[in-house]
Order: C-alpha cells, then sequence, then structure tokens
C-alpha cells in the first residue's frame, strides 16, 4: 500500500527532474573503458541510447514549447564519450551530426568526431557524406567539401554526391544542398524523433526554396532584389504569405537573403516575438 | 613376505597458528599382516585419523615411512588395493548411490560387466539396493556409511583401512559390518580399523593397538589380553534365575557345594576385566606418566 | 582423469544454478526488440547485444563454478572420498578442471544458436550495411569461452592454496577486470601521455601486464560485431596463448594442491 502511495509522487519526482540530471553523470571515457572490460561495446551503445532516449522525450516537450533548456552540452559529452569506447558506433556519429550540429550549431565539434569516425570505419560514406555536407553548408569551406564528397562517392559507389557536390558548391546552392542533405537521410530514417525533426526542416527549406525563387524572379523582372516578403505577395510572386513549421517569420536581408525570426529552432520565435528587431 | 601395512618410525608435526607445533604423531611403528582384523585404538585426538590420513595420502609426514601392500603410500597406486571408508564419509550427493559406485569402479579401472556385478552384490548386501536410484543427498547418516562400505568392498582389494566404521549404524548394521569383518578375514583380506568402542574390537580384532598422545603404547592378541585378568565366575544353575558370582579361587568348592545341594549347573561364565579395563589403564598409565 | 570429470560435469547439470542460465536465454528474446531501437545499426547492435549477454553468462559460470568447484568438494569432504581413490590428485585436479571447461564449453553450444537466431531475426528486420561476417561471430564467441576457460584456471590456481570460497571467487573477479585492463594501461603508460609517471610505477605496472593473463587479446567483439577483417596471425597468437596460459596455470595449481593436506 505504502509502495504505491510512494510510486506515483516519486515517478513524477524523477519525471521533473532537470534533464541534465536525467541524463547523468557520466564517468572519463578512459575510466568507463577500462572498468567495462569486455562490454566496451555494449556500454558504448547504452550511452548512445541514453542520449537517444533523452532527446526523444526532449523533442516532444520542445515542440510543445516548454520551456526546458535541452542540456546540449550534456549531449555530446556523453556521445564523444561513447565513441571513446566503441569508435564504430555509427549511432554515435549519426546522432551528433542530426541534432548537435543543426540544434547547437557546433559544426566544429561534429567534424571532428566525424574525422575521428572516419578514421575507423572506413567503409561507410555517411561519415564524409556528412562531413562534406558541414564544410558547404556550414562552414563554407567549398574545397574541403569538395574533397569529402569525393570520398563519400567513392565509398558509396556512385557518383551522385560528387555531382550533386559539383551543382551545389557554392553560395546560392546552400538551400539546395540542405534539401538533398535531408531528403537522403529522411528516407533512410527510423528513429521517429529525429525523422520528425528532419520533415520539419526539410519543410521550412521548401518553403525557404520556394521564397528564393520567388526572389530571383523577382529579380529578372525588375532588375533589384526584393526589399521585404510583403514586396514579393504584393507583386504575385507568392501566393500567400510563407508558414514557418518553426513559428517563425520569414524576412529578407538587404544581401536578399531569406531569413527566418525562427532561425529553424524551435521555440526561438517566441523570444523574439517579445522583443522585436 | 610383505606385510599388509608398514608403518616405521612415522612422525607428523602439525604447525598451529601462533607458531605452536603439534606433534600429533611422535614415531609410530605398526605392521599389520595379511588375513589379520587389526583395531586401531585410542582415546579422541590420539592420533588415530592423522595415522588413517597418512596411510591415504590425503596428508603427508613429517618423517618416517609407511607402505601398503609393498608400496610406499605417496604413490597413487598404492591405494589400488585398498578399501578406504573415511570417518563420517559424504560422497557427492548429487549422484545417486548407483552412479557413485560405478564412479568409484571406474576410477579404479574395473571392467564394465565385472562393476556392474560387483555393484548389484554390494548394494544388495549393504541393503541399499532399493534406495540405488535415489540422490544421495536424501540418504540417512547410516545409509551413507553403507554406502561407504560398499565403496570400500567394490573393487575387492587386499586392504581394507576403516575410520571409525560402526559410528552413525545401528545395531543392525553394526553386526552386518561386525559379519562383513569376519568374511574378509575368512578370505585371508587384512581390516586395519580405527574405533575407540572397546566392544568392537572384542568381536572381531586378532591384534589391537592401544595409541594415546601420537605414541603406541601397547600392541597385543586380543585372545591373550581376554585369557588374562578372569576376575570372577558367573554360575548359573536350573530352577534359579539368579546366576552366582564366585571368585575364582572358590570356583571349584562353589561347583562342589552345588552339586551335592542337588542343583544343575547349566552354565559358568568367566567375568572379565576386558578390554574396556585394558584400555582404561593403558590410558591412565598414560595420564600419570605426563609430567604437567 | 575422464572418470572425475564427467562427474563433475553431471554435478554442474544437476545443479539448479545451471538451469537458471536458461532464464538468460528468454533474454536473448528481447535483443531484436532492443536493437530496433537502433538509428543506424540494429543487426550491429543486436551482434553486441548477444556477445554480451554470453560473455556475461558465460562470467557468471566460470567465476561461480571455478572458484567453488574444487572449494566445495573440500569443504563437504567429498575430497576424503575421492583423493583416496588410486588416482593422482593432479589427474583428480585436471578432471575437475576439464569438467568445468566441459561446462562452459557445453553452456556456450547452447547459447550459440539461441544469440544467432536473435541477430538472424534483427538482421531481416533490418538488413546491416555490411553482411554479417558468421565466421567471425563463431570465432569471437569461441575466444569468448577460452577467456573464461582460462579464468576458470586461474580460480582453481586460487582454490589450491585457499580454505574459502572467498578468495577463488574475489580473486577470479578481479583477475578478470585486471586482465581485461591490462592492456589499455600498458598502453597508456607506453605512451607520451604518460611520461609523468614515475618508472617504479612504469615498471610495476609492466610487471602485472605480464603476470596476469590478458584477457582483452581474446576480444574480437569489434571484428564480429562490425564485421571487420580478422588477423589470423593474431588469432593463431592469442590461441596458442591461451593454451600456454592455461597449461601453467594448471601445472602451478597441481603443483600447490599435491602440497596440501588434506585435513
Amino acid at each position: 500500500m505504502a509502495f504505491v502511495l510512494v510510486m506515483a509522487p516519486l515517478s513524477r519526482h524523477l519525471h521533473d527532474r532537470p534533464l541534465f540530471e536525467r541524463l547523468g553523470h557520466v564517468p572519463q571515457p578512459e575510466v568507463l573503458k577500462a572498468v567495462s572490460a569486455d562490454q566496451a561495446q555494449a556500454v558504448g551503445a547504452a550511452m548512445v541510447m541514453k542520449v537517444m532516449i533523452y532527446f526523444g522525450g526532449l523533442s516532444d516537450e520542445t515542440m510543445n514549447r516548454q520551456k526546458t533548456p535541452p542540456d546540449y552540452p550534456a549531449m555530446y559529452r556523453v556521445i564523444s564519450g561513447a565513441v571513446k569506447l566503441d569508435p564504430y558506433n555509427m549511432d554515435a556519429y549519426y546522432f551528433a551530426q542530426a541534432v548537435l550540429v543543426w540544434d547547437v550549431r557546433k559544426v566544429d565539434l561534429a567534424n571532428d568526431l566525424l574525422d575521428y569516425g572516419m578514421k575507423y570505419r572506413t567503409w561507410d560514406w555517411y561519415l564524409p557524406f556528412f562531413a562534406g555536407f558541414n564544410n558547404a553548408y556550414f562552414l563554407k569551406d567549398y574545397v574541403k567539401a569538395a574533397e569529402y564528397y569525393r570520398s563519400a562517392g567513392e565509398l558509396s559507389g556512385s557518383n551522385l554526391y560528387k555531382s550533386l557536390a559539383g551543382r551545389y558548391l557554392q553560395e546560392s546552392g546552400r538551400t539546395g544542398l540542405a534539401i538533398v542533405y535531408l531528403s537522403t537521410l529522411v528516407k533512410s530514417e527510423k528513429n521517429e524523433a529525429i525523422r520528425k525533426s528532419y520533415e520539419v526542416r526539410l519543410k521550412a527549406y521548401r518553403v525557404v526554396q520556394i521564397i528564393e525563387q520567388a526572389r530571383d524572379l523577382f529579380q529578372v523582372n525588375h532588375g533589384r532584389l526584393p526589399s521585404t516578403i510583403d514586396e514579393l505577395i504584393q507583386e504575385r510572386f507568392l501566393s500567400a504569405v510563407p508558414v514557418d513549421p518553426y513559428g517563425g517569420r520569414f524576412s529578407l536581408s538587404p544581401k536578399g537573403e531569406v531569413r527566418t525570426s525562427s532561425n529553424f529552432v524551435f521555440g526561438r520565435a517566441k523570444n523574439d516575438e517579445r522583443k522585436p528587431e | 613376505m610383505i606385510n599388509a601395512i608398514e608403518i616405521t618410525e612415522l612422525m607428523k608435526t602439525y604447525r598451529g597458528k601462533r607458531m605452536t607445533r603439534v606433534e600429533a604423531l611422535q614415531g609410530i611403528s605398526l605392521k599389520v599382516c595379511a588375513g589379520e582384523v587389526f583395531g586401531f585404538l585410542g582415546p579422541n585426538g590420539a592420533g588415530k585419523s592423522t595415522t588413517i590420513k597418512i596411510l591415504m595420502g590425503l596428508i603427508r609426514s613429517t618423517s618416517g615411512t609407511a607402505s601398503v601392500s609393498g608400496l610406499d603410500v605417496n604413490r597413487p597406486e598404492s591405494r589400488r588395493f585398498i578399501g578406504y571408508l573415511p570417518e563420517n564419509p559424504s560422497f557427492y550427493d548429487y549422484l545417486t548411490a548407483e552412479e557413485y559406485l560405478r564412479f568409484v569402479g571406474g576410477c579404479f579401472g574395473m571392467p564394465g560387466s565385472l562393476l556392474s556385478r560387483k555393484t548389484e552384490e554390494y548394494l544388495k548386501l549393504l541393503d541399499l539396493w532399493d534406495a540405488r536410484k535415489r540422490p544421495i543427498r536424501g540418504f540417512s547418516k547410516g545409509m551413507v556409511q553403507r554406502l561407504g562400505l560398499a565403496q570400500t568392498l567394490l573393487h575387492d582389494p587386499d586392504v581394507y583401512i576403516l575410520d571409525e566404521p560402526m559410528s552413525g549404524l545401528d545395531p543392525v548394521g553394526r553386526a552386518l559390518v561386525k559379519e562383513i569383518m569376519l568374511d574378509l578375514k575368512r578370505r585371508g583380506k587384512c581390516v586395519f580399523f580405527s574405533t575407540h568402542i572397546t566392544a568392537d574390537v572384542e568381536a572381531v580384532c586378532d591384534r589391537l593397538a592401544v595409541i594415546v598422545g601420537g605414541v603406541i603404547r601397547k600392541v597385543q592378541r586380543v585372545d591373550e589380553i581376554m585369557a588374562q585378568g578372569v576376575e570372577a565366575y558367573r554360575v548359573h544353575c536350573t530352577d534359579d534365575d539368579q546366576a552366582l558370582r564366585v571368585e575364582p579361587a572358590a570356583l571349584r568348592e562353589t561347583l562342589a557345594k552345588l552339586e551335592q545341594g542337588g542343583r544343575k549347573v547349566t552354565l559358568v561364565e568367566p567375568i572379565r576385566a576386558g578390554l574396556e579395563r585394558f584400555f582404561l589403564d593403558v590410558v591412565k598409565e598414560c595420564a600419570a606418566e605426563k609430567p604437567v | 582423469m575422464y572418470v572425475i570429470a564427467l562427474t563433475t560435469l553431471r554435478g554442474y547439470l544437476r545443479d539448479k544454478i545451471a538451469w537458471s542460465v536458461l532464464l538468460v536465454a528468454i533474454l536473448f528474446c528481447g535483443v531484436p526488440f532492443t536493437a530496433s531501437l537502433s538509428m543506424r545499426q540494429v543487426t550491429e547492435l543486436s551482434l553486441t547485444l548477444s556477445l554480451s549477454l554470453v560473455s556475461f553468462v558465460l562470467l557468471v559460470l566460470s567465476v561461480f563454478f571455478g572458484g567453488t568447484s574444487l572449494w566445495k568438494d573440500i569443504e563437504r569432504r567429498y575430497t576424503f572420498s575421492v583423493i583416496s581413490l588410486p588416482i593422482s590428485r593432479s589427474k583428480y585436479l585436471l578432471g575437475k578442471f576439464f569438467g568445468t571447461a566441459a561446462f562452459l564449453t557445453l553452456i556456450t553450444l547452447f547459447l550459440i544458436p539461441v544469440a544467432l537466431a536473435a541477430v538472424y531475426v534483427a538482421s531481416h528486420i533490418n538488413p546491416p550495411d555490411r553482411p554479417v561476417l558468421w565466421a567471425t561471430v563463431l570465432i569471437c564467441i569461441g575466444f569468448d569461452l577460452m577467456k573464461y576457460i582460462l579464468l576458470v584456471a586461474c580460480a582453481f590456481l586460487f582454490s589450491t592454496v585457499s580454505t574459502s570460497f572467498f578468495l577463488p571467487i574475489f580473486g577470479a573477479i578481479l583477475t578478470f577486470f585486471a586482465g581485461s585492463m591490462s592492456q589499455q594501461v600498458f598502453d597508456y603508460i607506453h605512451s607520451d601521455a604518460a611520461r609523468a609517471l614515475s618508472p617504479t610505477t612504469k615498471l610495476v605496472a609492466t610487471f602485472v601486464y605480464y603476470v596476469i593473463p590478458n584477457f582483452s587479446a581474446f576480444n574480437l567483439n569489434l571484428n564480429a560485431v562490425y564485421a571487420l577483417p580478422l588477423s589470423l596471425q593474431g588469432v593463431l597468437l592469442t590461441a596458442s596463448y591461451f593454451v600456454a596460459g592455461v597449461s601453467l596455470l594448471l601445472a602451478l595449481a597441481c603443483l600447490l594442491f599435491n602440497r596440501r593436506e588434506m585435513n
């Protein structure tokens, strides 16, 4: 009886604990590796699983606009610890790329992880594919990106990535690059939380692409860049106000780049609304 | 002629805790022949078990030699000719009685058909045949003891070393063991057994040794001990329930008197101080000798 | 010796604890489900989990039975009736060892199809990028078995000098962990990062490295899980190390056991 009475509040307490607490403290990977004896892979997998479950629960909360800030540094720590235990664990690299890069923009950290992984997973084209995208899209280092894409193309045995890379490896091709990247991944993704995040992002980029196409048409017709989104709608280059799935509002920079107040992250739009530029 | 058991100047010193030394055996010597039932008598802690453990190669002597059937006891082969029954034996309790005997026979390298025959024979002899399919775990103490005896008999050895064979047995079991010992004697085997119960010795032994404090005090024929020291006679007559106790000097006279009185004497029994007294005297003697 | 081994094996098979291993086999049913939580490596995760389970079962059994086998015989005074049989103590010890090794082998043979079935199911739900190298997986489990047989030999060595089960059991556990991490420590002290360590520490660590069994050499999990090629030379060397190590430990154990007094 007492057990039942205690159980409900206890589980509520555990659920409401701050997230970093739930992700837990992870000992030094070297120590962990030493004591895990021959179970290093299993421990590594368990660490990745822990982060994934944490993230799975988190995505819903974030999408429901709850205020808890995700503990990205802790997630990174656990993931990088996991690959120390098992440098072959693809889930770890994949997760780092899928979440850390987009949501925290720790592109350098992600690239370090990917480079580390490439030393071990020498057959895997996904890793250079990710690294290529990171370099091109986020860092705008097209030379390095091309190298990674070539390597991905060679490993995958198809020229698809090489040719894609050639087509999009330039400033104006970023949106196309992102769309190719995301639709490649969304097809093979089976983790619900991550696929959802891909789908939302893909949707946002498709909207951005529509706006960019409208902008380009406007420029051809008028010989100048449009100054606002509203101008595009008024001139009937866009049929309606484009919707940001992240809840932000689209705008155009003076250089004509498409921006959104959400910055492609859930929850940020709210703050911006409260404190407009 | 090779003695069945030969022990020469055997010494055993245990090193206890805090550098104490216990001299369990202080140079004992003993010869036991084939066809002899030999009782090894002594109070608790006298060195009986130590001697037997040395004979079985369970512990090593500090000095001196011991051999069974002419083979040094440190060689495993010497045990091929020994049937050994440990004190309070304990066997792999997950095996059944039958499996255990087959295991023992296997260790002795007995051929399968002989082993099957002997297993059946001895399980029946020791009244374990009905329990042969049951795990030893469920056996009573007496049953385990009988199984132990079956094991010692199984490979038909020449020498039997039995450590307290009567302990844990009921009167029926004791009688059975005595019978088996006498049968072995008839077949010319050597039986060496330790005990602290003098009645057992009296019933079956040819000779006995008394060990006290790691020293053999006496080695003597049982019939010699029995012959000496008749304390009195018990005279039974017809039509009288009460037996008469008569001093040896007065026996002749008493018998004559009874006959004159017209009563028929049916039985005259000697009352001996017996083994018990003999044993106690030896132990007492030793206690007196001790300086402390 | 053969009789002793067989009887020892029979004892294990009649032990209730041995049957609880069957319960662990039920856990294997959960492997494909757990593995399907993985995003990118369902088959690899199922292999990791299966190998972990097999290894864990063998660890528990080898520590428990390896550590208590001899102790139990002495404690329950079975040794009196067995050692007094015309077999040498070495043969008795070796018989018990091979009985234990045979038991571990039987358990492994029982677990292999269960583990492989779990991996097979997982690999059919989500085919892996690189096909599972079944032969490598089998070799990996075989080396796991060797590792634990070596551990049993260690536990037996401890048993010959111990009067309780404490030293054999905890000695075996400690040896297992020390032997599993010794390579890592050895690599570390010979790396640049360890330049600050005192030479004495390094010497002691190097000494310990050579004295205790190197269990990490038997760990082929990475090769099995990620279908990495096996080095033939490495496999042969490790197998030879196994034979040499077990022989050495058993020789030492026999030596000590022969001198032991059965009181």
